[in-house]
């Protein structure tokens, strides 16, 4: 066992113990000097039965991996080795592997599913294009990390190492194997690029049925089966790619990844959404063809009139209680001639979002982002109404978009919102309101959506004083505000109390003093004791926060302990 | 009803080590003699297989010698049986998928055991090992959770296809790997002068049914010895046939005392 606080190498401190497997510990440590966190795995001499044969293939494991250079692979810069152990030191990769998102939520939702899909073929089509290629051979969610941005990691290389049919002569039960191909079993041709086309395939039939394809009843079926409102394009892309038969699946992971880019047009779906959009351009002409009658009475009171249709409408929308009904009377609103400038619909498009379901989803954001973009130069007109609405589509990103899980991605949620928020920064007038708080948000939000390269390229030394000061001031003035909607501030908590926890030593060496973080962490306590939440959702996120604060303490302990020590 | 009992295994010509265990017991009870059999063919690395298979036959033959007696004080039935079992497959499993994970390996093991009675015979049975039944003619008494069986139902594969498929060793049940165990159950009327044979499936794959009838009838199987040479030919032809798996094979032979 490594000691916590040890130096290894000269450049490696042990901070903590993160996991073990059958033979391995894997650490956390920190290279001081260049303010980078690594992945320490330790194999131990003794207690390991076949010492020489893991640790070959450990080392077969790691050649493989040393030469790969991929967003979605760890990379591996050390392997230090002495008569005892077996050290390698490797990216630490953040998050949570895709099995553990599924044993606790089950099924994951759709779009996030395809993305990934998107990402492993990606990193699939790497690894294929390597000469020779590499196969997989393990595709699972158990083998897949889920970053904080996002983004995932696909980590263990200790079946590709092999080079050669999985020896299943032996009495195996199914539920060991993972999802191997038949080609796997042996004797049925070799295994290649289709081999973790397959397997791809099988992982993504997991994750968005939550059905394990390697546990009983063993069967892949229609997902729409088991799932009515998933995609048929979804379906027959699954299908596809688990043919028993390598020819008849895709044949690269570029197909694959075209098929996932594109699965809603072989949707049936698709064709019934095309369908609506068709009937709302029919409502919308036959508006006009009226309006168009009137304008030949009076040009002027043909204004007058949308004007008025204008003010009816969105009162209409504000007051049915039709949720699909509403969004489309308020984009009715906005499609009248000469009205698009206008912010109020758009304003009351992003509150019914928002009171609906307190989610802001995919296909919400779709049709958001969409009307903004086609009204941008009417809108741009009167740049005070124009910033309004960037500024609350940048929170509603910030704080209710669903994309992913609104319990896991706030990182997502921040990232996405940084364009709008930078929007209110360009067109602003300087006395605007909200104009301070536009560029705090901005900021968090590039700290999120960057500091995973920066760590990556060890260039992240500099850039946490400034979120925390940034975090400080959005505690100070949204946080402490109780005018505030509830959902807004324990979010802004739970952000400042996380990051809390995760950059503790980063903060440190970045100069934010104990007290400071101690401070922040103490308004942060209070303030959560003190929000009277009023729904079910707002009780389980404050308690979430709560209970983490004694965590958060810790690793502001540990960051200034460790420091006592040197 | 009485019984003689006997059993022999092999590594085989390939494997170094015996996963398969078995173990059997004659009872004497208060509702007559018993006989209680067990047979495991483990799986997993090493010698881990051997871990699995060893732990479920000890815990099935101490349940023979410590938990039956006391549940004989009324008619045994199907239902208490199947009870019985079932919890003790449940409390294996987890104890072996809780060691597998400690290793950080996967192991499990089949499982197939016969408790015959008076009048009743039980089996519990999870995997590809086998239960027959031998008189005039060789009845299957199990049926196999493979996946190869599967096919075969569905009709997507025919035996002698099912014999040369490379899956044919892949189990859709075991116990040590999955959440949750699916055993099956059978019960029937036992017979006097038969015999009753549990066997791994490598004591089974290279031979036909009618060797098997030809060596283990109830005819030629009339005491300790002569059932264990006719075993013992029989996994000489599997080896001569090169099959690589362990080899273990378990008989029962039933017959009615002589009384003086």
């Amino acid at each position: 066992m490594l000691q916590i606080g040890s130096l290894v190498d000269g450049k490696y401190k042990i901070l903590s113990k993160i996991g073990s497997g059958g033979m391995s510990v894997v650490y956390m440590a920190i290279n001081e000097k260049a303010n980078k966190t690594w992945a320490v795995k330790e194999l131990r001499r003794e207690g390991v039965v076949n010492y020489e044969a893991v640790r070959n293939g450990l080392i077969a494991e790691t050649e493989i991996l040393k030469k790969l250079h991929h967003p979605h692979l760890p990379s591996i810069v050390d392997v230090i080795e002495d008569q005892d152990s077996l050290l390698i030191v490797m990216d630490y990769v953040e998050g949570v592997s895709l099995n553990v998102n599924l044993e606790e939520y089950g099924a994951q939702p759709q779009e996030l599913v395809i993305e990934w899909g998107k990402q492993l073929c990606d990193v699939l089509a790497y690894l294929h294009s390597r000469k020779p290629p590499i196969i997989y051979r393990d595709m699972k969610p158990g083998n897949v990390m889920l970053r904080p941005d996002g983004n995932l990691t696909l980590i263990d290389f200790g079946t590709a190492r092999e080079f050669k049919v999985r020896n299943i002569a032996d009495t195996t039960c199914l539920g060991t194997i993972g999802y191997a191909a038949p080609e796997q079993f042996g004797g049925q041709g070799q295994t290649d690029a289709r081999t973790d086309i397959y397997g791809l395939g099988a992982t993504l039939y997991h994750l968005v049925t939550g059905l394990n394809p390697s546990e009983p009843p063993y069967e892949i079926r229609p997902i729409r089966e088991l799932d009515p409102t998933l995609s048929g394009g979804l379906e027959k892309i699954i299908l596809k790619c688990v043919q028993k038969n390598p020819d008849d699946r895709y044949q690269s992971a570029e197909e694959l990844m075209y098929a996932l880019e594109n699965y809603e047009k072989v949707d049936d779906r698709y064709r019934s959404m095309l369908k609506v959009r068709l009937a709302s351009f029919f409502a919308v002409l036959a508006l006009a063809i009226v309006f168009s009658f009137l304008a030949v009475g009076n040009q002027m009171l043909a204004s007058g009139n949308q004007g008025k249709e204008y003010v009816d409408l969105i009162a209409d929308a504000k007051t049915t209680a039709d949720y699909e009904t509403s969004l489309k009377t308020f984009e009715a609103a906005i499609n009248i001639p000469d009205q698009n400038g206008q912010s109020e619909a758009y304003l009351g498009l992003i509150q019914a979002y928002k009171a609906n379901d307190h989610l802001f989803t995919v296909d919400e954001a779709r049709q958001l982002e969409r009307l903004i973009s086609e009204n941008r130069d009417a809108l741009l007109k009167n740049p005070k109404e124009y910033v309004d609405i960037c500024f609350e589509t940048g929170k509603l990103f910030w704080y209710y978009y669903a994309y992913g899980g609104i319990e896991n991605n706030q990182v997502t949620r921040a990232k996405s919102a940084i364009e709008w928020f930078q929007e209110v920064m360009r067109y602003a007038p300087p006395d605007y309101e909200n104009l301070a708080m536009a560029e705090v948000y901005s900021n968090v939000g590039i700290f999120y959506r960057d500091i995973q390269t920066a760590v990556t390229e060890a260039d992240d030394k500099g850039r946490y004083k400034p979120l925390f000061d940034n975090i400080v001031q959005m505690t100070e003035s949204i946080a402490k505000n109780e005018n505030e909607s509830e959902i807004v501030r324990l979010e802004l908590l739970e952000l400042g109390r996380s990051a809390l926890q995760q950059y503790a030593t980063k903060l440190k060496v970045d100069g934010v003093t104990e007290d400071e973080m101690r401070a922040l962490l103490s308004d942060i306590r209070s303030i959560l004791e003190d929000i009277q939440t009023t729904t079910e959702t707002s009780t389980n996120r404050k308690e979430e926060s709560l209970r983490h604060i004694g965590q958060t303490q810790k690793a502001i302990d540990t960051a200034f302990s460790s420091g006592k020590d040197q | 009803m009485d019984f003689i009992v006997s059993a022999s295994t092999d590594v085989g010509i390939k494997k170094t080590t015996n996963q398969d265990s078995y173990g059997a017991k004659i009872l004497h009870t208060a509702q007559g003699k018993m006989l209680f059999a067990v047979l495991c063919d483990g799986m997993g690395g090493l010698s881990m297989g051997e871990v699995a298979s060893a732990t479920l036959v000890h815990a099935f033959l101490k349940w023979a010698e410590d938990s039956l007696e006391g549940l004989l004080e009324e008619p045994l039935t199907d239902d208490v049986i199947r009870a019985e079992w079932e919890a003790l497959i449940r409390e294996n499993n987890d104890k072996i998928k809780r060691y597998g994970k400690e290793k950080g390996v996967n192991l499990g093991t089949t499982l197939t055991a016969i408790l015959i009675t008076q009048d009743r015979y039980y089996i519990i049975h999870v995997g590809d090992s086998r239960a027959y039944e031998i008189r005039h003619s060789l009845r299957r008494l199990t049926e196999d959770q493979s996946l190869v069986a599967r096919e075969i139902r569905r009709g997507n594969l025919t035996e002698e296809e099912a014999e040369r498929d490379p899956r044919r060793s892949v189990l859709l049940q075991c116990v040590g790997v999955l959440d949750t165990v699916e055993p099956l159950m059978y019960f029937g009327k036992p017979y006097t002068n038969t015999v009753y044979m549990i066997c791994s499936d490598g004591f089974r794959h290279q031979v036909s049914e009618l060797e098997l009838m030809d060596y283990l009838a109830p005819p030629k199987m009339l005491d300790e010895d002569s059932m264990q040479k006719n075993m013992n030919r029989l996994i000489q032809m599997n080896k001569e046939r090169q099959e690589t798996d362990n080899i273990s094979v378990l008989t029962i032979k039933t017959y009615e005392p002589q009384v003086l």
